[in-house]
């Protein structure tokens, strides 16, 4: 695998309209009164299917990022643009109708509802969206995701891997352009971990999915088509295959 | 020391991070035990009033003798002249309506001239006495006044005794020990006032040391009629005491119940907080707690709750008091005896049984999260992470138990009252709230199973949301819905039961009120008063045109086995009736009414004869004024006027032993053709100059429906306060399970939930802990309103209640609990959609 480095602060890796493209971004928190700068003055654009793995250590904007893109919050200054609409002209109302159709999101901790099925929660997102029925495309699904049988089973009858996978089913249910995947295998032993990996890997170039990856592991890194290292709030440098 | 400084640290500190949560567990606790103490210092003012009115100027005498309808004059003679060392001080007692402000005062007559040479009697000193320019001067017009009817002799003061209104000149103003509103008279004018002419109402005597009271009792009967009783003294007021003692007991009972739902909300709170803080709780007994430390600390977290609650609820219950004692007094003098309410005294009885109460309920319902969290093991505190730890319910071995209690509860129910106490009544419906509290995990897990799918189709995905997360904190649902079912249970069963009662009386009024017109003398009714009318405005009426006849009715108040009761006459020649019957027979009225005339022949009521076990049949023996008289019992009839019980006579019978003339009542029957608003005008007309008044058979059903809804208004406000409890307490707990499950809900966020799909779920939730609730509630409520209605009300009072559902009344109750309820949700749901999903669904 060749990955070849760019330009340190690149504005955007093609020159095509990206999926998400961060402009200048600049996110300030306010931890015990003191500012806090998590993204410093970030520029990245990502590609339409496009698989990009964030590195960096601990504490180096990974979740802010992702977080940013995944309109669920707004920078402090700069422009946040997915699929060319910025995330600061919406309001609460208007960032809830973009993540519902075109954000899908995993977490490191899976974060099922306890309280509700495999299948049920899979299908949650388009209920939420008002969708009468999701039960068939959630179906579908957990089954791409090679989980057909466990539908009824409620999450602490699954494994950290099945978990994943049902998380990874519910964020792709209603077809979002964005995966943000944190941390996804951070929480699982090898085997489940590749075979998560290799899930967002087909989901990239099956779905054509955008897919965002914040990983510690390297191993991991080296599936995405892209590697972007951040350090301290920057973009330190940009892997491509 | 460290002990204490670890205990605030560790128990106490948390308290503060959750102030509402906190603040509604002690609110809780405070009022229900302020409701606890507000009760029992209302009836302490009320029970301790009827001693200040009767008792007024009494002295300290051993021995009273009365009889009913009055003691002869010429007994006090010879009691006088009996060769004892006795002190014999004949009184008179009444009592006088001030006209100005319509409040009812006792009357005392006394023999003023010996008493002021009595240097006997310590304890009062009419000031006019002492001054030796007084003696000899004519006492015997005048009154002497307690200070708050008249400021200085003098002064004149408008009285109405009986029928008859007179203006009265004060003579001087009572010391404060004689109570504050008393009117003292001569006795000869007392006498002449009252229509007591011959007679007096109560001899006191004073009798030496030795030999003992009861052979001084055994001398003084021995030269007395059979009729006339000799007691100690203030046995009357004892026996009151006793009499109301159902009454209060019923009423505390009632008063306890917002303090259980305070019960299951202190249950909640120490539930979550040991849910939350298992790994805390882990992590110190790794560090070397022992369980039994754990569990004193959770335990004097209750405490702590306690002592705090008790502390608030003093001033609160002593507010609540006054209100309270407003609205008994009204019952008291309406079904008890007349009496106005004394003063609150918030002493050290009510202090304690405030900290006991309080602490007792805080830690009864902590002993179960306490031990809970003495089991946690100290591994817990390696457990990653802090999941949410699945609370156990063990719901079919409390469904089990749950039906044993059941069963032990109708059993129960069957079991006759101890020393006429409901004892077992009380037992079987506290076996049925436990029943009720234990069969709600499998109830609403049951429920909620079954109403999901109905909820999320007709409200969507928030419904589906709502009941999942209710379900899978089932314990901590079943409480809350335990506790606010509870409430609602207590509010469904008394209005039940107030509602039968009321439809019983109401049913049975229009079988008992057959005049036109009813007439009595001016003043608040009260149960232990009988003023008299005037006989010669009853002929007066009976001859106006329109008038067919007059039934005079006659009451006195008499003592049976020790209890106070009512004596009364009817003409029952005059007497309509309807067709149906008040009898416990079931035999026509006109036949038994009939049966009653001529012969010692008397009917006794439902309550009567519940309390002193008589039947058809029996001998009633009866003191009437010197003699003792043996009626033969010809039935018992439904009454619910009072719950100190009647007895019926004819009204020659009554005169043959009694013979004043004087009515207290005035039943007027028109002729068919007759106009009713001309014949009213005719007698308002000719009693002109007395005081009476005048109804109209619609104006007395009217006031007994309103006196019977003021009496019943106190049960109101209980219910109303353990409502509030229960509803705070849900707004406390869903605030809670919003805290609780704030990675969830900022979880949904990211999921696409809008914040009005979350606020929706929040109350959605309320919505479904207030229906089943309600649900729950009404099934409840209506189990115990039968124990209330049959058990209860039955052995305590005696009356028969018809069963009967008050739809109005309990369908807008049901629907205030339930809009308070889902309102209480409003608060956490604002909690909820203000929570910031980034920083609790990521991790480090
Ligand atoms: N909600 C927050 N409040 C305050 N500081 C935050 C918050 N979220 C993140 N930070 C800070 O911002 C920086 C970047 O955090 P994050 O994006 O979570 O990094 P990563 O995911 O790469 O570990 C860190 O210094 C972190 O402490
Ligand atoms: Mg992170």
């Amino acid at each position: 695998m060749e990955m070849k480095p760019e330009s340190r602060s690149s504005a955007t890796l093609t020159a095509g309209m990206p999926v998400v493209s961060f402009q200048a971004v600049s996110k300030d928190y306010l931890a015990d009164g003191q500012k806090v700068r998590a993204l410093d003055n970030l520029s990245l654009g990502i590609e339409e299917g496009e698989f990009v793995a964030l590195v960096g250590r601990s504490g180096c904007g990974k979740s802010t990022l992702l977080n940013l893109a995944g309109a669920m919050d707004f920078p402090t200054s700069g422009r946040v643009l997915l699929d060319g609409t910025p995330t600061s002209s919406l309001n609460d109302s208007g960032l809830t109708c973009i993540r519902r159709e075109k954000v899908g999101f995993i977490f490191q901790s899976f974060q099922l509802l306890p309280t509700l099925s495999a299948i049920e929660n899979v299908e949650l997102p388009l209920l939420l969206a008002g969708s009468p029925t999701g039960r068939t495309a959630a179906r579908e699904m957990l089954g791409w995701v090679e989980l057909a049988g466990c539908e009824d089973r409620m999450p602490h009858q699954l494994s950290g891997g099945q978990m994943q996978r049902v998380a990874i089913a519910r964020a792709l249910v209603h077809s979002p352009r964005v995966l943000l995947a944190d941390e996804p295998t951070g929480n699982l032993d090898t085997t489940s971990g590749d075979m998560i990996l290799n899930l967002l890997r087909r989901i990239a170039t099956e779905h054509k999915t955008t897919t965002l990856m914040a990983t510690h592991s390297l191993e991991a890194a080296a599936m995405a088509d892209t590697i972007v290292r951040l350090r301290d709030g920057r973009v330190e440098e940009v892997l491509r295959r | 020391m460290t002990r204490l400084l670890l205990f605030f640290r560790l128990m106490v500190r948390p308290l503060f991070r959750e102030p509402i949560r906190t603040a509604t567990t002690v609110l809780a606790v405070a009022l229900g035990v302020a409701v606890v103490i507000a009760i029992e210092l209302a009836g302490d003012a009320a029970a301790g009033s009827f001693r200040s009115s009767v008792e007024t100027l009494a002295g300290d005498s051993e021995i009273e003798v009365t009889a009913t309808g009055g003691v002869p004059d010429d007994l006090v003679g010879k009691l006088a002249t009996l060769p004892y060392p006795i002190r014999v001080r004949p009184r008179i007692e009444g009592f006088a309506v001030v006209t100005q402000t319509g409040e009812s005062v006792p009357v005392i007559g006394l023999d003023l001239i010996a008493e002021a040479g009595d240097r006997m009697s310590r304890d009062w000193k009419l000031p006019d006495f002492a001054d030796g320019s007084e003696r000899g001067a004519d006492l015997s017009s005048g009154v002497w006044v307690g200070r708050r009817l008249a400021s200085k002799a003098g002064d004149q003061i408008k009285l109405q005794i009986n029928d008859d209104t007179r203006e009265y000149k004060v003579r001087g103003v009572l010391p404060s020990s004689a109570g504050d509103n008393a009117v003292l008279m001569d006795i000869a004018e007392a006498q002449q006032e009252l229509s007591r002419t011959g007679r007096v109402d109560r001899i006191l005597i004073r009798v030496p040391d030795q030999p003992s009271l009861e052979i001084w009792q055994q001398r003084l009967r021995q030269v007395l009629p059979d009729g006339v009783q000799v007691r100690p003294q203030g046995s009357g007021t004892e026996e009151n005491r006793r009499m109301m003692a159902a009454f209060r007991w019923n009423l505390r009972i009632l008063s306890y119940v917002a303090l259980v739902v305070g019960a299951f909300l202190i249950y909640n709170t120490i539930s979550v907080s040991v849910v939350r803080r298992r790994p805390e709780i882990g992590i110190l007994r790794a560090l070397g707690a022992s369980r039994r430390e754990v569990l004193a600390a959770f335990l004097c977290e209750s405490i702590l709750f306690g002592v705090v609650g008790a502390l608030l609820a003093l001033p609160l219950g002593r507010a609540m008091a006054v209100g309270a004692v407003n609205l008994l007094g009204t019952t008291v003098n309406s079904l008890y005896v007349s009496s106005q309410p004394g003063s609150i005294n918030l002493n050290w009885r009510i202090i304690g049984l405030a900290l006991m109460v309080g602490i007792g309920v805080a830690v009864l319902s902590a002993i179960s999260p306490a031990r809970e969290a003495a089991q946690v093991s100290p591994v817990e505190a390696m457990a990653r992470g802090r999941r949410e730890y699945i609370l156990r319910v063990e719901k079919w071995r409390d469904l089990w138990i749950a039906v044993g209690l059941g069963i032990a509860g109708v059993a129960a129910a069957k079991i006759p009252a101890i020393d006429g106490k409901p004892l077992f009544g009380y037992l079987s419906a506290i076996l049925f709230i436990g029943a009720s509290a234990l069969a709600m995990p499998a109830l609403v897990e049951a429920l909620l199973a079954a109403g999901t799918r109905v909820l999320t189709a007709l409200l969507g995905v928030e419904a589906l949301l709502a009941s999942r997360s209710l379900k899978g904190s089932l314990r901590r649902t079943a409480v809350l819905v335990g506790a606010l079912s509870t409430a609602v249970a207590m509010m469904t069963s008394v209005g039940i039961m107030v509602g039968s009662f009321r439809q019983t009386v109401v049913v049975w009024m229009n079988s008992q009120l057959p005049a036109d017109i009813y007439l009595r003398p001016v003043g608040n009714p009260a149960i232990d008063r009988h003023p008299t009318i005037s006989p010669d405005l009853a002929d007066q009426i009976e001859k106006l045109p329109g008038v067919e006849a007059v039934d005079r009715f006659r009451s006195y108040d008499i003592n049976y086995q020790n209890m106070p009761a009512t004596l009364a006459s009817a003409e029952t020649e005059t007497a309509r009736y309807y067709h149906s019957s008040g009898f416990l027979s079931g035999k026509p009225d006109r036949e038994v009414v009939a049966a009653l005339r001529g012969g010692d022949n008397a009917i006794v009521s439902e309550p009567f004869a519940n309390k002193h076990h008589v039947k058809a049949g029996d001998t009633l023996t009866l003191s009437l004024g010197e003699r003792k008289v043996s009626f033969h019992v010809l039935d018992v009839f439904y009454d619910y006027a009072s719950e100190r019980g009647f007895v019926i006579l004819d009204r020659d019978t009554m005169l043959k032993y009694l013979p004043d003339p004087a009515p207290t009542n005035l039943a007027v029957y028109l002729k068919p053709r007759a106009n009713l608003a001309a014949v009213r005008r005719e007698i308002e007309r000719v009693s002109a100059n007395r005081a009476v008044l005048i109804f109209s058979n619609r104006d007395i059903r009217a006031e007994a429906v309103r006196i019977f809804d003021q009496t019943f208004a106190i049960t109101y406000a209980l219910e109303a306060i353990a409502i509030i409890v229960a509803v705070m307490g849900v707004a406390g707990a869903l605030l809670a399970l919003v805290i609780d499950r704030r990675r969830e809900l900022g979880l949904l966020r990211f999921l696409g939930a809008a914040t009005a799909q979350i606020r929706k779920m929040i109350l959605v939730e309320a919505g479904v802990l207030g229906l089943l609730a309600n649900l729950a509630g009404l099934l409840l409520g209506f189990v115990l309103s039968l124990v209330l209605i049959y058990v209860i009300n039955k052995q305590s009072f005696g009356w028969t209640i018809q069963f009967h559902w008050p739809v109005a009344v309990l369908l807008a109750a049901l629907t205030i609990v339930y809009v308070a309820t889902v309102l209480a949700g409003l608060y956490p749901a604002r909690i909820a959609t203000r929570l910031i999903p980034i920083e609790v669904v990521h991790e480090e």
